[in-house]
């Protein structure tokens, strides 16, 4: 096989725009793009862009547009859902290079941002303040804003402050023509004019156009936090807790909770000082003014008591309360201490229900011979089973596989969701057609190419295709108007 | 009594009230294949709001779909019709000791649909947000008749397009809101508020700082006639106390303030009736919005005419109402004035949208800004997408939409 050393007509093109050093199209460099956190899929892009500006995301899509190839957007490529996975022949336009802080305005409490920014760096940029971004996924030390808008994703401390759609105020947006478009507040004003566009690409999965520019809200670090820890004999107890709090009107800015098996691997990975001989752990953190959370942690911990638990333990300082935490962030990597492989599912359940749920997703486990462990943010009833498995196995992935979407059945069956925040993608498309009518999912349709008539950012994600989920109810009809043309952008 | 019903100064030729969704449904679908233009009304709060719909054969009133669908309150979540009124969900809601903060004008009359429609708000915005925050799922009659349902009923979910966020203030024009599931609150064990008395602005300006600085989380801070603060505290008794005290104590005192009191339960409900009012009277009534640092209260008000109502600000939140008499001729020149004055006042970040507006201004006025062309371009295609043959309340909303 003879290895390429000149770039190929196309990706020459595109180099001209970004610049040499900027556009990847060596085979061996093309690899880290060929999949995201989704593991178990690969495909090979044309080309991968790095550009340094919002001119250059334009021009670059502009020339996709003319060469007509499928675009698929990048951050970092933690998403777990195979958002960035690319299509074939597709262009990757990674975010990456464009990871600065534009501006920071306390006075009016927030920050623009390029989309490249890492997640965890806004805060820390703000920490001497005493300023912070709210929205902390577990993956916050390597995420991008770009990825989170995308996927609005959520965090454990999004129970009392809100997911990421509720902190992200404005936009800028590159659509399919090129064209750069503001959307949403400005400069920090709250009533932006018109449809609220802004909230509906957060959460677009990089189907709607290229974000380059985000305008965050920044809020003031609580004046006190306090976290609480408890354990108890089994899920069952540790579930009916997180109903009682809920249920008593008690807003923790986070509820998390891990499983036996998790606490195990956990302990295994960090060190931290958990025990091992309990069933569930919960890990909540209540914050606000003092007098204030004292008061709502002697309330929870009266809810924690009469749930059953065994033990409450209240950190002392910051550093014990930043182990604990260490731990709960670690989780989904601490799970190559117990198993080999593992399969990341994320759906949503009612609150209320997650002793019955956790005990239905065990018993799945259990018929398929899987061990499966849980770490997830219960406040918000937002489940991440893991299901164990070791791939050398025959049988065993697609075994896992099997559970995993059998978890999400539950989940529906609960009146949930097929995932809270780590979005549909590539892995959930077909699952999307049990949680939502053909109507639904049609208009969802119209939602989307009013952004991307052509539909050329991130195809083949999302929505379900006969070609990918085979002639299953819900599958995706084209609307009339589209068809017809008469709905095209006027 | 059709004439009560008119739509931004438009009186339709009809009125209906479907009885159930599925009648909805069919009566929408029926106005779509006759070409009819439509707009849905629930309660009628607010139907000065927006531009004069370009057409407006039949009025669909919501009103009738009033019943609640299914309460979870250990899920703090609700599912509801969207004609339920505010005053109907506050009597529910509240034998589990919740609640939906949301501000309305009258709740009697307000609806569910109707709030998330025009995505009302006020004072209680600063701690739970609005409609937008708090709606997670939403079941509408889109302008074809079809039925679609987005998001869903648990409070956490990003499968598919968030379709409850485009509902949130879309003003009826990409469809009706038949349901809708949201997030409500737990009632606070205690509410209390103080009023600081200043003599002009920049003492405000500073007693909102501080309580920024010292970390205080106000259930609401609002601002009436540029003079008097009025900040709730709601939450745990301990809380409430410490920084009520707070209040009267450093911050007054700091922030050179005439006068400082806590309010009694009567005075905390005159001053919440001061803000209906002002969203409530008047021929002329607006919003001003600006980014939250500029001098909000006092950015703008209608030289010329006459104040109907306590003028209103929200000073954390940069949104301050105003409501006045119709004024002198040429009557148009009181909005055109304000956006000239905010807009330079605010580098142009700032923008007035008009509530009511006199019906003889009505043809010479819009009663929204102006958007970019790009952005317009996005919301023209979204609407054409929903509603290619604009039947649908065309012309009330921004641009024309
Ligand atoms: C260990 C681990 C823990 C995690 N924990 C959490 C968690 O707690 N909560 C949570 O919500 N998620 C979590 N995730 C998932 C993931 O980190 C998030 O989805 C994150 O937002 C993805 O960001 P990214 O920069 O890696 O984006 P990518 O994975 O590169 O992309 C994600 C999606 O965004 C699109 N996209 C990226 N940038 C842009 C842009 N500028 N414009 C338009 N579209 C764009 C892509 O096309 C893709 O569809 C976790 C992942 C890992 C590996």
């Amino acid at each position: 096989m003879s290895v390429a050393t000149v770039p190929d007509a196309l990706s020459a093109r595109f180099a001209a725009i970004v610049g040499e050093k900027n556009a990847i199209w060596k085979p061996a460099e093309l690899r880290t793009y060929e999949c995201d956190g989704l593991l178990g899929y690969r495909v090979r892009p044309a080309v991968v862009v790095l550009p340094g500006s919002t001119q250059e995301v334009a021009d670059c899509v502009k020339l996709a547009r003319e060469l007509d190839l499928p675009i698929v957007p990048r951050g970092a490529g933690t998403g777990l859902s195979g958002g960035s996975l690319p299509s074939t022949g597709c262009v990757v336009i990674g975010l990456s290079r464009m990871k600065k802080i534009l501006d920071v305005d306390l006075e009016n409490r927030v920050a623009r941002v390029e989309p490249g920014v890492i997640n965890l760096d806004i805060s820390r940029a703000l920490a001497a303040d005493g300023y912070y971004y709210v929205p902390d996924p577990s993956s916050q030390s390597v995420c991008t804003i770009g990825g989170n808008v995308a996927e609005n994703s959520g965090g454990a401390h999004c129970l009392k402050y809100g997911f990421t759609v509720n902190h992200v105020l404005g936009l800028t947006i590159v659509l399919g023509d090129g064209e750069i478009v503001q959307v949403g507040s400005r400069a920090g004003e709250l009533d932006p004019l018109g449809y609220d566009l802004a909230g509906v690409i957060v959460g677009s999965e990089g189907m709607t156009g290229i974000v380059t520019e985000a305008l965050v809200r920044v809020m003031r670090t609580p004046a006190r936090t306090q976290t609480l820890f408890a354990t108890f004999p089994s899920t069952d107890e540790a579930g009916d807790a997180v109903s009682r709090i809920v249920g008593a009107g008690i807003v923790p800015a986070a509820i998390e909770m891990m499983d036996r098996l998790a606490i195990e691997a956990i302990v295994l990975a960090t060190g931290v000082d958990w025990p091992l001989d309990v069933g569930a752990l919960l890990l909540m953190d209540v914050d606000g003014v003092d007098a204030e959370v004292e008061e709502t942690t002697a309330r929870a911990r009266e809810q924690l008591e009469a749930a059953g638990s065994i033990e409450i333990r209240a950190p002392k300082d910051d550093a014990e309360r930043a182990l604990a935490w260490k731990g709960r962030k670690a989780a989904f990597a601490a799970m190559g201490r117990i198993s080999p492989n593992y399969h990341v599912q994320d759906g949503v359940i009612p609150r209320k229900d997650i002793a019955p749920v956790l005990r239905e997703i065990a018993a799945l486990g259990a018929g398929a011979g899987l061990r499966i462990a849980n770490v997830f943010h219960a406040g918000d009833g937002n489940l991440h089973p893991l299901v164990l498995y070791d791939a050398r196995i025959p049988g065993q992935e697609q075994a896992a596989e099997h559970v995993a979407g059998e978890i999400l059945r539950v989940c529906l069956r609960y009146g949930g969701s097929v995932t809270g925040e780590h979005g549909v993608g590539h892995d959930k498309a077909c699952y999307l057609g049990e949680q939502f009518s053909a109507d639904d999912l049609e208009t969802m349709m119209l939602m989307r190419t009013a952004f991307d008539p052509e539909r050329r950012f991130n195809p083949e994600k999302v929505f379900p295709t006969p070609r990918l989920c085979g002639d299953k109810p819900g599958a995706y009809v084209a609307h009339a108007v589209e068809i017809s043309g008469e709905a095209g952008r006027g | 009594m059709t004439g009560s019903l008119a739509v931004a100064g438009v009186t339709p030729r009809d009125v209906v009230t479907p009885q159930t969704i599925e009648d909805l449904a069919g009566v929408v679908r029926g106005l779509h294949a006759e070409r009819k233009a439509f707009a849905f009304v629930g309660g009628g709060t607010e139907l000065q709001l927006g531009n004069a719909p370009r057409a407006l054969d039949t009025v669909v009133r919501t009103s009738a779909l009033d019943r609640v669908i299914e309460y979870a309150p250990e899920d703090q979540t609700i599912t509801v019709e969207a004609g339920v009124t505010l005053a109907e969900l506050d009597r529910v809601l509240a034998e589990h000791g919740q609640m939906l903060p949301i501000d309305v004008v009258d709740r009697e009359r307000a609806t569910v649909g109707g709030i998330i429609a025009t995505n009302a708000y006020g004072r209680r915005r600063q701690r739970y947000g609005t409609a937008k925050d708090l709606i997670v799922g939403v079941g509408i009659v889109r302008p074809d008749g079809v039925r679609a349902r987005g998001g869903g009923k648990v409070v956490k979910n990003v499968a598919g397009f968030d379709l409850p966020k485009l509902m949130v203030g879309s003003l009826g024009t990409l469809g009706a809101i038949a349901t809708a599931t949201l997030r409500v609150y737990p009632l606070p064990a205690s509410l209390r508020a103080v009023a600081l008395h200043f003599d002009g602005a920049a003492g405000v300006a500073s007693a909102v700082a501080a309580l920024v600085a010292q970390r205080f989380e106000p259930e609401s801070v609002v601002v009436y006639n540029y003079g008097a603060l009025v900040v709730t505290f709601a939450g745990t008794a301990g809380g409430v106390d410490a920084q009520i005290a707070a209040m009267l104590e450093p911050v007054a005192a700091a922030s050179g303030c005439v006068d400082a009191t806590e309010l009694s339960d009567l005075e905390r409900e005159s001053y919440e009736q001061r803000e209906r009012a002002v969203r409530r009277d008047g021929e002329w009534r607006v919003r001003v919005v600006a980014p939250p640092a500029y001098p909000v209260a006092t950015l703008g008000s209608f030289a010329a005419s006459a104040p109907l109502a306590v003028p209103v600000a929200y000073p954390l939140m940069g949104i301050a109402l105003h409501a006045h008499a119709a004024g002198d001729a040429p009557p148009e020149r009181h909005l055109i004035d304000l956006r000239e004055n905010v807009a330079a006042q605010t580098r142009g970040t700032g923008s007035v949208i008009a509530h009511a507006i006199p019906d003889v201004a009505r043809p010479h006025v819009d009663a929204w800004p102006t958007l970019l062309p790009a952005q317009y371009a996005t919301m023209r295609a979204m609407k054409n997408n929903f509603d290619p043959y604009g039947l649908c309340n065309p012309g009330r909303y921004i641009g024309g939409l």
